[in-house]
């Protein structure tokens, strides 16, 4: 649907993306996660033909976008700053798109209305654009982009400028939206969050280059390096080194867990300069308390700090023999005690746990 | 007291600013010939005499060509160079921003005899089009600076968005760019045709025959009758200056309202 192929793009001296290769599908809600600075909105704008690139090719349906200004190419944005027409209302905004498609004012009427209808803004039309809230601009943004019916849409940073209800109330909105119309959404964002609640795929860009491109889940439990771990959620890294490696299986030595067995297909990473580590999620290991039943997967560790959350409890342990400590999420069960700081426990850890850097 | 003396030091300075225009109309009115106090009488008579004049009113004929043709001509420069400035980067562009701006710090008289050398190396014949060159000079770097300001609070995002939703270059700014700095453009107009209006010494250099209101005035100081006249036409001078800046004003603010901007600048 849309290929990016070795597309290299240069400010001045500045190597802004460095050789990206990637496919988004057809109908996918795809988004570009990366820090601030890492060219997810110069890789979005190379799609809408707002910003040329130095070599290297974008397809959009088999066709190289080559030379297409942004008018003439298939997609459609919704920009960070919303960019509404201030001079004119929510219906002139929202159907300016189709002032070149010669349609009746009453087939006009209507269809306005629809996208206006479809992004919660029905009789809003005749309202002057410039008197919106944040939320209401966003929407109109949207309404006037999905009214061209576009083969993609392009979302940069949509919702950056909400404050937190609204862009959690907006996402799910997104969601649906995207789903109603089946079109490509491709969004840009730097909340790991919002790419994990939101996506179907997700390309994690660092330095211009994507480091990791993959469904959330496989992100989130098998990141590919120690830096997409870093950027996605919690992890903990200990040293570790490799014993034994046959049959699909790794047998390593870890500090703090001793000997471990990992999966062949959970050590994706490549070699990095720091040695071999494994890493976990906080919520892959489980503190074991009073009269539960040990494992063979279990270590000894001390508790060095408790953050109480209500739902949930944090706490930071030193596992025995690790040099530094580990944070671990427990959910928290009615009637079973918060462990105090000092407090030496047992802990456990689930089968698949461990993903091996090395 | 605190105040106090700002409060006097304020009001001697007004007063030390307007009391001269205030002379104005109160001369403009008077039933005398010569300039002088006591009043001797309310009189309109010099109105009358003014709206008489040939001479007159071949100036101001001559003055309202000029003034028109360098608002537009200084206006449309305006937008180029502001549209350059805020959206394209090039090279030695503080430069040549510089030598654009440069009239609004040279001593006019510079200004006025060296374009006079100039035209005349030239062989160029003095007439109403030199007035106007010149006057386009000194008023592009005000129409830039108004300019600017328009073009500098539009977000620029809004032309990529009209591209965006299939609009070509052209009619982008016909529909987006235009209406949103149309009140800054409608200011600039009426600032520079003010500009011209009052200007002197240049139209005094480079007018040849064709004198312009403030040259012909000038010349009518040489006659004491004449004077009532010319207090009449500076009341009515001064009137429409306060006019067009007031409206020219009202046009920026609004501008810079409409599209969500800061005021950064103007002149009032
Ligand atoms: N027009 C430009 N000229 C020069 N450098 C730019 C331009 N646009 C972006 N950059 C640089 O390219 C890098 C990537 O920018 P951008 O794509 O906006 O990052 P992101 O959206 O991921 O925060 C940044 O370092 C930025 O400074
Ligand atoms: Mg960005």
């Amino acid at each position: 649907m849309i290929a990016f192929q070795d597309v290299h793009k240069y400010y001045g001296d500045y190597h802004a993306l460095r050789g990206i290769t990637a496919t988004i599908r057809a109908g996918e809600f795809f988004s570009l996660l990366g820090p601030s600075g890492c060219g997810k909105t110069t890789l979005l704008r190379t799609i809408a033909g707002f910003e040329g690139i130095s070599s290297g090719a974008v397809m959009i349906d088999g066709k190289n976008m080559a030379g297409v200004p942004a008018n003439k190419r298939p997609t459609n944005m919704v920009f960070q700053s919303y960019a509404i027409f201030p001079h004119l209302t929510v219906a002139e905004n929202v159907g300016f798109g189709l002032r070149r498609a010669g349609l009746s004012k009453d087939e006009m009427a209507k269809r306005v209305g629809d996208a206006l209808e479809m992004v919660g803004l029905a009789g809003y039309g005749a309202r002057a654009a410039h008197a919106l809230s944040g939320g209401q601009r966003q929407r109109v943004a949207l309404a006037r982009a999905l009214i061209l019916k576009p083969k993609v849409l392009l979302l940069d940073e949509p919702l950056s400028a909400l404050d937190k209800k609204m862009r959690e109330q907006m996402q799910v909105e997104l969601i649906r939206l995207q789903r109603q119309v089946g079109i490509t959404f491709i969004l840009v964002t730097h909340d790991q969050e919002e790419a994990l609640v939101m996506s179907d795929r997700i390309a994690v860009m660092f330095e211009g280059e994507i480091a990791q491109l993959a469904d959330p889940e496989t992100l989130y439990r098998r990141p590919s390096s120690r830096r997409v771990a870093d950027f996605i959620g919690t992890m903990n890294f200990l040293p570790a080194k490799i014993l034994s490696e046959a049959g699909g299986k790794i047998e390593v030595e870890a500090e703090g867990f001793g000997r471990a067995t990992v999966e062949a297909d959970q050590a994706p990473g490549a070699a990095s300069g720091d040695g071999a580590a494994v890493g976990f999620r906080p919520e892959t290991l489980t503190i074991l308390f009073e009269g539960q039943q040990a494992t063979d997967r279990e270590a000894t560790a001390v508790i060095e700090e408790v953050v109480y959350f209500g739902d949930m409890t944090y706490y930071d342990v030193r596992l025995d023999g690790a040099k530094t400590s580990t944070r671990i999420s427990m959910r928290n069960v009615f009637g079973r005690p918060v462990l105090e700081i000092g407090a030496k426990t047992r802990i456990s850890w689930s089968p698949g746990a461990l993903v091996l850097f090395r | 007291m605190k105040g106090g003396w700002f409060k006097v030091y304020a009001l001697a300075y007004l007063l030390f600013l307007y009391a001269p225009i205030i002379i104005l109309p109160m001369f403009a009115f008077n039933d005398a010939t010569v300039i002088a106090f006591p009043l001797s009488g309310f009189s309109t008579r010099w109105f009358d005499e003014m709206m008489q004049a040939p001479a007159l009113r071949i100036a101001l004929k001559n003055s309202l060509i000029i003034a028109v043709s360098a608002a537009v001509i200084s206006t449309t420069l305006g937008i180029f160079a502001a549209r350059a400035t805020t959206r394209y980067r090039f090279p030695a562009k503080a430069g040549i921003m510089g030598l654009i701006m440069l009239p609004l710090v040279l001593p006019e008289i510079i200004v006025a005899v060296s374009l006079l050398v100039v035209l005349l190396g030239l062989g160029v014949n003095l007439s109403i089009f030199t007035v106007i060159l010149g006057h386009v000079l000194i008023c592009t770097p005000f129409t830039i600076a108004i300019l600017s300001s328009a073009f500098q609070s539009l977000d620029q995002s809004l032309e990529e968005a009209a591209y965006d939703l299939g609009e070509s270059g052209p009619s982008t700014f016909r529909l987006i760019i235009l209406p949103l700095v149309m009140p800054g453009i409608i200011s600039s107009l009426l600032i520079s045709f003010t500009i011209s209006l009052d200007e002197f010494i240049i139209a005094f250099f480079l007018a040849g025959t064709e004198p312009t209101l403030p040259v012909y005035i000038f010349s009518q100081f040489r006659f004491p009758s004449s004077v009532p006249v010319i207090m009449a036409l500076g009341t009515v001078l001064v009137c429409l200056s306060i006019l067009l800046l007031t409206i020219a004003e009202y046009f920026r603010r609004r501008g810079i309202a409409k599209s969500g901007g800061k005021d950064t600048g103007g002149f009032l």
